[in-house]
């Protein structure tokens, strides 16, 4: 067996040994379905610069581990780390540690939330391995309900937080939007401490027709975090997706968004911001599919990469066949801070239909020194008109972003995140 | 205050500057003209600091400094402002952000406090008024999508914020109408002072009309070739720079 590969025998005994909660059945289905899959390799097209040895290796580690000791998790340390985030944005806090719902539910007008394994589920979704393999050893998730309607004073907040101590762990967040709803949800993802860790996360929203949800992402996690992240959107009629991606941290990151129109007059926003140092790598890979028109979608992505890291975009948009009136529009801009850093950026349309507008582009660029110099003559020292300019660009995305309480504090992350960034950029 | 001694500068490999000699002292209006090509801008380049450009020899001392010695912010600090022939747009900086980080830059490299905020606004405020500028201006990007009057506005009212020592307009009277002209004139006559000096680099004797200045200089082939008074930019409006190029070369 390969070091790239999941033990298969060793995940079918750990499934075995799981609780006989409702989960227990979909579990063992998908082990089995696994095990004709395996991870994804960079022999395949939409995984050619993403490597999952590590996660491999860390989901062996943990498959041993709990063997070893029945599933024991260690307990993480996160007083400071989860007030730093509550006493920053007003939400409706849960939340999941490890994989497990770890604080009470809120209560909320409108809002149904549930543990999956205890309250059972709606079928889960994902027939591509990394949802199979999240499926197979899902301890928990949460169902949070939108009844028709409902529109909350304040947004639901997630804070997920992984402690390197357990190696592995699934997420999985399902969304129901009812009719006219509209929801808005902050997911702040973090490590407790210091240290290598996969996550596994499974993010699925259902919008009903005329429903709004709003999600911003905010993945700050330790500089040796591995993580897969998978988004799936279905919109009904005159529904809208709304989505902020702001990926700062973790050694390993890739993210697959999946936006798929099914009813009339839906529109879909991608927004995502990366920041990449060192040897960070992250991968977005972003799908929209147009099934009707007229519907419209916009997407921007805007990354800066110093150091030696390397990103990755690839926007898709499908335009089925007589989804006229779609209109599409797609960017991906990126600000290289240092020589050995590398982007590889692709949009991809496959249009079907006649009547539709669909635009895309990208940039690759160094900071403009005309600019540069222009600030200089204003008495601004070099340093603070490199950060100035590279704040600026990165700041775009705060201009679209979804749920407004997370403005401040996202701002001053950001600004954390690119004083390192500007400070280490060879 | 400013001696600009035997200088020759390059860009690409390419003389610019030959050799040029010029002294600005406290007080003083200076008009640098002449033929496109001549050289005007890259002396103002040369001064605030660009690095394209390679001074080859010769000597600038600013305030009995060696200018050459210093960054162009550290240059900025000592009292040089250059309103640029094409301001920068530098979309998502705030134009009320730079001019308070530029004032303050200025204000800690002497020593000072930085500035009040509120004194800050009153005062921005102030120069804006003057120079018929609307507030929101202050809550845009840096010239971001600013007209070319709106722009060299802006360049006037940083210099007017910042108070420079020696101020070098290059061009500040291109692009704009008779309108923004006078605004501009109006603000740069405001800051005439028996402490400052102001370099004028333009083709036209148009905005010298508004600016009266006290020395006129003509520029070509990469140095002074004539200096008089106000009349000489006259003179040069009703006969050209050929004679003035003719008469040196003889």
């Amino acid at each position: 067996m390969s070091a790239t590969a999941i033990n298969q025998d060793m995940l079918l005994a750990v499934v075995e040994a799981m609780p006989g909660d409702k989960l227990a059945e979909a579990r063992r289905a998908a082990a089995f379905r696994f095990a004709e899959l395996g991870f994804p390799t960079v022999g395949q097209e939409d995984w050619k610069y993403t490597n999952l040895s590590v996660a491999a290796e860390l989901g062996n580690e943990w498959l041993d581990a709990y063997v070893a000791n029945g599933g024991q998790e260690s307990d993480s340390r996160t007083g400071n780390l989860i007030a730093a985030v509550q006493n920053r944005i007003d939400a409706y806090w849960i939340i999941l540690r490890d994989g497990f719902v770890d604080s009470n539910l809120p209560d909320v007008d409108g809002i149904r939330v549930s543990r999956i394994a205890e309250q059972g589920h709606r079928p889960l979704e994902g027939a591509d391995a990394m949802s199979v393999f999240n499926t197979a050893l899902l301890r928990d998730g949460l169902y949070v309900r939108a009844e028709p309607g409902a529109v909350p004073d304040k947004p639901i907040g997630i804070l997920i937080i992984d402690n390197p101590e357990n190696a592995m762990s699934q997420t999985r967040v399902m969304i129901d939007s009812g009719e006219n709803s509209h929801l808005r949800i902050v997911e702040c993802c973090l490590s407790s401490e210091a240290g290598r860790q996969f996550t596994n996360s499974i993010f699925e929203a259902d919008l009903a027709d005329g429903a709004t949800l709003d999600h911003v992402r905010i993945q700050n996690r330790d500089e040796a975090h591995v993580s897969v992240n998978k988004l799936s959107a279905k919109l009904r009629r005159d529904s809208n997706f709304n989505h902020n991606s702001f990926d700062l941290g973790g050694a390993l990151t890739r993210n697959d968004v999946n936006a798929e129109i099914t009813g009339e007059g839906a529109s879909v926003n991608l927004n995502g911001l990366y920041l990449a140092a060192g040897d960070q790598h992250i991968d977005n890979h972003t799908s929209i599919v147009h099934g009707v028109g007229p519907s419209t979608s916009e997407e921007e992505y805007r990354g800066i990469l110093s150091g030696r890291s390397r990103c990755v975009f690839n926007g898709k948009v499908i335009v089925s066949p007589g989804a006229d009136g779609t209109d599409s529009r797609q960017s991906n801009h990126n600000l290289l801070l240092s020589d050995r850093a590398e982007i590889d950026t692709k949009p991809e349309l496959e249009i079907y239909a006649d009547d539709v507008k669909c635009a895309h582009g990208a940039t690759v660029g160094q900071l403009d020194e005309t600019a540069l110099f222009y600030l200089r003559t204003r008495g601004l020292g070099l340093d603070h008109a490199r950060r100035i300019i590279t704040r600026a660009f990165a700041a775009g995305t705060l201009s679209t972003l979804a749920v407004a309480e997370c403005h401040d504090y996202l701002a001053d992350v950001l600004d954390q995140r690119l004083a390192n960034l500007i400070d280490a950029k060879q | 205050m400013l001696e600009v001694k035997n200088l020759k500068a390059s860009i690409g490999g390419k003389e610019i500057l030959t050799g040029l000699n010029l002294s600005v002292k406290a007080g003083e209006v200076h008009a640098i003209m002449g033929p496109n090509g001549s050289g005007k801008s890259t002396l103002a380049q040369v001064i605030a600091g660009h690095a394209d450009y390679e001074v080859t020899s010769g000597a600038v001392e600013f305030l009995g400094k060696d200018l050459l010695d210093l960054d162009p912010e550290e240059r900025a600090r000592e009292g040089i402002f250059l309103g640029f022939q094409y301001p920068v747009e530098i979309p998502g900086v705030n134009n009320a952000y730079l001019l308070k980080a530029a004032v303050n830059a200025k204000r800690k490299h002497h020593g000072m406090d930085e500035i009040d905020a509120f004194e800050f606004l009153k005062l921005a405020r102030e120069k804006m008024t003057m120079l018929g500028m609307d507030p929101v201006f202050l809550n845009r990007g840096v010239n971001e999508g600013f007209s070319g009057g709106e722009k060299k506005r802006n360049e006037i009212l940083q210099m007017a914020m910042l108070e420079p020592s020696l101020a070098i307009l290059d061009e500040t009277d291109s692009g704009l109408d008779i309108d923004a002209l006078k605004a501009v004139a109006n603000g740069v006559n405001s800051l005439r002072d028996p402490e400052r000096a102001i370099v004028l680099v333009t083709h036209y004797q148009r905005l010298l009309d508004y600016i009266e200045p006290d020395y006129v200089h003509v520029l070509s082939g990469g140095q002074i070739i004539r200096s008089g008074d106000k009349s000489l930019a006259l003179e040069l409006e009703d006969r050209g720079y050929e004679w003035v190029v003719e008469a040196a070369s003889a």
